[in-house]
């Protein structure tokens, strides 16, 4: 009997159940198939190489395996687009973030996620999609919505907030 | 922009999970986290709803892609728990820039003493989740029954006290389990069991002094992967049996246990 992420069958066994979710969300930031396969073998091994760092006391393993994932998909979407030209398409508006929330609200597999992403309001949905789904800064969502920088922060602190409590509510 | 943060950083803890800040913003509002708990509480109770924003996507990745993470394993060494030492460290710039320290800065140095308890019921809530982002996407393709028992597993993986634990199968494969105590119920799951001819199944057990009881029959290995199953009604003294039977299962275990687990 052992603590599965010391050895490696364990940590095969686990990589298959968190693999889907770190597959789903990396795919959904980077989009190209082959670097999204990149990046989710990087952020997998970092899962073993720092599993013994990691601190159940605060928030779940899961919400920790995912901010790695994130994090790492961001930071290959932005390293592949220069952020001065991503402030400038996003100023000139020629992103069609309708279609971009649109996109990815038809992927979300969950109802659950779908049905509480609904109850927030518009600027929060959009300013929490964008920047999750999508690896925009807040200061990009705020060109992207034309909506105050301050604005936008406070809408996805609030977003998150219901978001969480829509979802807790609803087990 | 700096002192603007600097007035305010509270606001920024939404922006921060959400990977949505600049290096330099992200690098103040970690200092800036170091000192505050409460933030440090607010960024743990934020990051429940972007964990449910990525499980949303969950996804079948290429089978090939676990395989090479495995094999990529064997030649990556495991960092050492963080010390007091090493976290002061990790506030200056890794030379990676993408080490557990800067992932997670808000986090201070742990006990040597409470690693191996803290690693196990890491290892729980790691694969609770986990399972409930494949459950998730599961249930989108089914209906009705198997949204109910994905609930049934997620209540299992929720559970505070969720423990996991893992053992070898004697014919070959590894199985994992998630129990709690709590709701006297468990989740199964498994990788690498062999295929088994179209007569005969695997029929896992609960098995103890109250006598042997079926929890039911597991689904084929698809790819090598055993997809969860939940066994409820689990007593003090019980173990986790796993047993080869003719299709359709046994109303006690035939053959002998490949696999006999004290939970």
């Amino acid at each position: 009997m052992q603590a599965a992420l010391g050895n490696e069958a364990g940590f095969e066994a686990l990589c298959h159940l968190v693999a889907p979710t770190v597959f789903g969300v990396v795919r959904t930031v980077v989009r190209d198939r082959f670097q999204t396969e990149e990046v989710c073998q990087e952020v997998l091994l970092e899962v073993w190489r720092c599993a013994s760092r990691f601190q159940p006391g605060r928030g779940s393993a899961m919400a920790w395996v995912t901010t790695i994932a994130h994090r790492r998909a961001v930071d290959r979407v932005r390293a592949e687009q220069r952020a001065a030209d991503r402030h400038r398409r996003a100023a000139s508006h020629q992103i069609d973030y309708d279609a971009v929330i649109e996109h990815v609200e038809a992927r979300l597999d969950a109802q659950r996620v779908r049905r509480c992403l609904s109850f927030l309001t518009p600027v929060q949905r959009e300013s929490v999609t964008l920047a999750y789904y999508c690896g925009y800064t807040f200061r990009e969502v705020a060109l992207l919505l034309g909506v105050p920088e301050g604005t936008v922060k406070t809408r996805m602190r609030d977003g998150l907030i219901r978001l969480r409590y829509c979802m807790g509510a609803d087990q | 922009m700096r002192r603007r943060l600097r007035s305010e950083p509270h606001t920024l803890a939404g922006a921060y999970v959400l990977d949505a800040v600049s290096d330099s913003d992200r690098a103040h509002f970690e200092r800036h986290v170091t000192r505050c708990p409460a933030c440090a509480r607010e960024l743990a109770e934020l990051r429940e709803a972007t964990t449910r924003l990525a499980q949303a996507t969950a996804a079948e990745p290429p089978p090939a892609l676990i395989q090479q993470v495995v094999q990529s394993a064997k030649q990556v060494r495991q960092l050492p728990p963080a010390t007091r030492e090493a976290s002061t460290r990790r506030a200056g710039r890794a030379p990676h820039g993408r080490t557990a320290g800067r992932l997670l800065p808000q986090m201070p140095a742990r006990l040597a003493g409470a690693l191996a308890v803290a690693v196990l019921s890491a290892v729980a809530v790691l694969s609770a989740g986990a399972v409930l982002g494949a459950v998730a996407w599961q249930a989108e393709h089914e209906v009705g029954a198997a949204q109910q028992r994905a609930h049934q597993i997620a209540e299992v993986l929720n559970a505070p006290d969720a423990v996991i634990l893992t053992d070898r199968v004697k014919t070959a494969g590894t199985a994992t389990i998630v129990m709690s105590g709590r709701d006297h119920a468990l989740v199964f799951t498994a990788v690498g069991l062999p295929q088994l001819p179209a007569s005969r199944c695997y029929q896992l057990w609960l098995m103890g002094p109250a006598g042997d009881r079926s929890a039911g029959m597991l689904p084929s290995p698809r790819d090598g992967i055993t997809s969860p199953v939940i066994a409820s009604g689990l007593r003090a003294g019980d173990r986790i049996g796993l047993t080869i039977e003719p299709d359709g299962g046994t109303s006690r275990p035939t053959g002998a246990p490949i696999l006999l687990m004290p939970v």
